[in-house]
């Protein structure tokens, strides 16, 4: 059934909205578990910090803030979901965990979740659908005018390889190292309606697009379009979908930083977009970050050139000082840096816990200390 | 036929120095794992065609061949076969004891409550449906509630794995049936003291035998944890090398508990909670029994379903165990219904019939009862004998069906739309 795309709902310039997939995993060897209508059914929770609800296969949860004019205000969404969380998760017996895959969880075990849209979803992409049980994380960033969101979702998707590289998180899949940074992704491509928005001029372009999309039978509602940014007309809001979820909450706060800064920046300075060049290089460079993280060598189609994401990214973040500092988000923001300058991201982490360990079981354990630390228990900082 | 072969052989036999003489009968290790192999396929066909637990099956080979009916499975091919059927109860009972997890009951103290009015519950009414309307003497009513409370962990266990549950019912089905299993090993142990206090003058044996069972379980138990966890501390984790390492400490403490008279099943479940409990580096917590454990399964309920004493069943015990049933499905049903917390009660009536089978843990417990004072045992337990022989054919069922409404199984491909 086709639905048309509602008014583009005008936000707050730059206010906030975080999203978090997370992996709900047996205490007994750190494997996927199906729980997820377990938990979110015996939730005494009454909504202040967001929503929790169900994913598509019953081994994810969704965590969602409300949304909020600063970092701070979600980074204490975060926790108060996070906190809430543990609290049932710990009365149902079920361990949760960050990071864009279970290291060595088997795809065919998982379960979709009961619901028309899921079951829907299922029917419509069959295995793909049991293989999508990858996690991530979504920034929403309020925008004032449909036509800034069309113009925003074309600048922000020039930066997908660095959001990818910072939150990679997901080197591990079916047990091996994939030699990817962030493998997730490589799960989404797979659906035919991945990948970025093509070159749009306005609001107007964009609804003509989605119509022909509907027109050829491609698209029923704005939810078929897995694109690497997209508008949220409902929210008023341009979503950026590409980060794997970090192992930590106050990663996706930084995160949350980079997106709200960055945003602010690209709005106030409207640097000339290339988007039709743009496309020819957004997959290679995608490819990129999530093969090599900060090590990616990405194509600038302006140049044209080579350049290093890891140098482009410090540039970056000394670029967005000012306008983080004026949103109050720097401290977040710097706390970006030693991903960057150090191999300090979660990728590397989950490596050195396997070098440790010698085993992925030990890998999830250790990741589920580090999203739920325990209050008196501040070890999960001596990790790093 | 049998007469040539007979003839062509003992001619033989004056010229083949070596050939033994003719043997007149099946070795009953052979006689044996044909069996096996009957029970195997007799629980493969139950299950493709009625849809009922593979359990069911190898239970009513062991009992149609056993010594009961076909007499296929002699006394004694069943007293050679018992060291099997130990090994099998007690590696499937090492990994009960693994798998419960007391972490649980501290982050959700609704399930000790749950748990303990299942305990209280169960015990109190048996006990008292046996003393009162059956006229048992109290030692022996208490010796039909110790065997009779606690689900049948070898049953939950199986059930659970083979329909690849997971969730809030089937882990809380595991965790009370552990627990209950647990309590029910405390009172047969008091109840040992209890039977020779009533048939013995010598309050040696009432004193000292129960602290001989618990201590040497425990002793044997620690032993067998301890000696998988040191060598396999040297061992990559979950690799194969350390599910050997798991599988000889555990066959080690079987050979224990049968040298000291302790029981297996009460050794290898205090050694399984030791292991967990113990395992403070993660050294065996992701090393799992090999997939060949339902093997194990066969074995045991093929015995169990032989050793069944159907030969001594009359109406009035067939009845009063079904009273017995009656009343110990009530005990579980209420106990849960009132105290299980936070689960809506539906589930919670789901958590009632799961835990509702009883079978191997008991039928060998009313065995090491009976054995104590023979002349009078085997017809004072006649009732939970013949309560367990009924429920290894129902238990399994209810579990199972107890599992499939709580929506938690695996479903299969065909159910799954072509997607496995």
């Amino acid at each position: 059934m086709t639905q048309a795309i509602g008014e583009f709902k005008h936000s707050a310039p730059l206010t906030l909205g975080v999203e978090l997939e997370l992996q709900l995993v047996s205490r007994r060897d750190f494997n996927l578990v199906r729980g997820a209508t377990d938990l979110i059914g015996s939730l005494d929770y009454d909504g202040r910090y967001g929503e929790i609800k169900l994913e598509i296969t019953e081994s994810m949860i969704e965590v969602s803030t409300q949304p909020q004019a600063t970092v701070d205000g979600i980074a204490a969404d975060l926790a108060g979901l996070r906190d809430t969380l543990r609290l049932h998760a710990d009365r149902n017996n079920i361990a949760i965990c960050g990071g864009g895959t279970h290291p060595f969880h088997h795809w065919p075990e998982r379960r979709i979740c009961p619901g028309d849209r899921f079951e829907a979803l299922y029917q419509r992409y069959g295995y793909l659908a049991k293989q999508f049980t990858v996690f991530g994380q979504h920034i929403h960033v309020g925008v004032t005018s449909a036509d800034d969101a069309i113009w925003l979702t074309q600048a922000l998707g020039v930066y997908v390889p660095a959001f990818i590289a910072l939150s990679a998180a997901s080197p591990y899949v079916d047990g091996v190292d994939s030699f990817f940074q962030s493998a997730r992704l490589n799960a989404v491509s797979a659906f035919p309606l991945s990948g970025q928005c093509p070159p749009l001029a306005d609001w107007a372009a964009f609804i003509e697009h989605f119509s022909f999309l509907q027109a050829c039978g491609i698209a029923s509602s704005i939810k078929d379009l897995y694109w690497d940014v997209r508008p949220k007309p409902e929210f008023g809001t341009v979503e950026i979908r590409v980060c794997d979820t970090p192992l930590a909450i106050e990663q996706a706060a930084s995160l949350a930083a980079l997106a709200q800064s960055l945003s602010c920046w690209l709005l106030r300075t409207r640097p000339e977009l290339q988007a039709a060049k743009q496309v020819y290089v957004a997959r290679a460079n995608k490819f990129q970050a999530c093969r090599y993280g900060m090590d990616a060598v990405l194509a600038d189609p302006a140049g044209p050139s080579q350049v290093p994401l890891r140098q482009s990214l410090l540039d970056l973040l000394d670029t967005l000082s000012d306008d983080a500092r004026q949103l109050g988000c720097e401290h977040w923001l710097n706390a970006l840096r030693p991903i960057v300058s150090d191999e300090a991201g979660d990728a590397a982490w989950l490596r050195r816990r396997h070098a440790q360990h010698n085993n992925l079981n030990d890998v999830v354990r250790d990741a589920c200390e580090r999203l739920m630390p325990r209050s008196s228990d501040k070890s999960w900082e001596n990790i790093r | 036929m049998l007469e040539t072969l007979r003839t062509a052989w003992e001619a033989l036999l004056e010229r083949l120095l070596f050939l033994p003489p003719f043997p007149e009968q099946l070795d009953s290790l052979a006689l044996f794992s044909l069996l096996l192999v009957v029970g195997l396929l007799l629980g493969e066909w139950l299950h493709a065609r009625a849809g009922w637990p593979k359990v069911v099956g190898y239970v009513l080979a062991g009992t149609l061949f056993g010594p009961t009916l076909l007499g296929w499975i002699s006394f004694e091919a069943l007293a050679q076969a018992r060291p099997l059927a130990d090994a099998a109860l007690g590696l499937l009972m090492m990994e009960v004891g693994r798998r419960l997890d007391l972490g649980w009951l501290f982050r959700n103290p609704e399930l000790l409550r749950a748990t303990l009015s299942d305990i209280t519950l169960s015990f109190a009414l048996i006990f008292a449906f046996a003393f009162w309307l059956i006229g048992m003497s109290p030692g022996w009513a208490a010796a039909t509630a110790a065997v009779t409370m606690a689900s049948a962990p070898s049953v939950v266990l199986l059930a659970i794995e083979d329909g690849k549950a997971q969730g809030l019912v089937s882990d809380r089905i595991m965790l009370h049936t552990a627990l209950s299993s647990a309590a029910s090993f405390v009172a047969f142990t008091l109840v040992l003291g209890i039977i020779h206090a009533e048939h013995s003058t010598d309050w040696l044996n009432a004193a000292t035998h129960p602290l001989w069972v618990a201590g040497g379980g425990l002793l044997i138990g620690w032993l067998g944890a301890r000696t998988a966890i040191v060598i396999a501390r040297r061992l990559p984790k979950g690799s194969l090398a350390q599910v050997f390492v798991l599988v000889a400490s555990a066959l080690l403490a079987v050979g224990l508990a049968r040298m000291l008279a302790v029981p297996v099943f009460l050794s290898l479940f205090l050694m399984g909670i030791l292991l967990a409990a113990g395992d403070r580096q993660q050294v065996l917590r992701y090393t799992s029994l090999p997939e060949g454990h339902w093997l194990l399964a066969i074995i045991l309920f093929v015995i169990v379903g032989a050793s069944l004493p159907w030969q001594e069943f009359t109406w009035l015990t067939g009845l009063q165990a079904l009273g017995l049933l009656v009343v110990r499905a009530a005990a579980k049903s209420a106990a849960l219904a009132w105290s299980g917390g936070s689960l809506p009660l539906p589930k919670r009536l789901l958590v009632g019939l799961g835990i509702q089978p009883l079978s191997a843990t008991a039928v060998f417990m009313a065995y090491e009862i009976a054995a104590l004072y023979p002349e009078i045992g085997r017809s004072a337990l006649a009732l939970p004998l013949f309560a367990a022989a009924i429920m290894e054919l129902a238990g399994p069922a209810l579990c199972q069906m107890a599992l499939r409404r709580s929506g938690e199984c695996e479903t299969t491909t065909t159910q799954a739309g072509g997607i496995a």
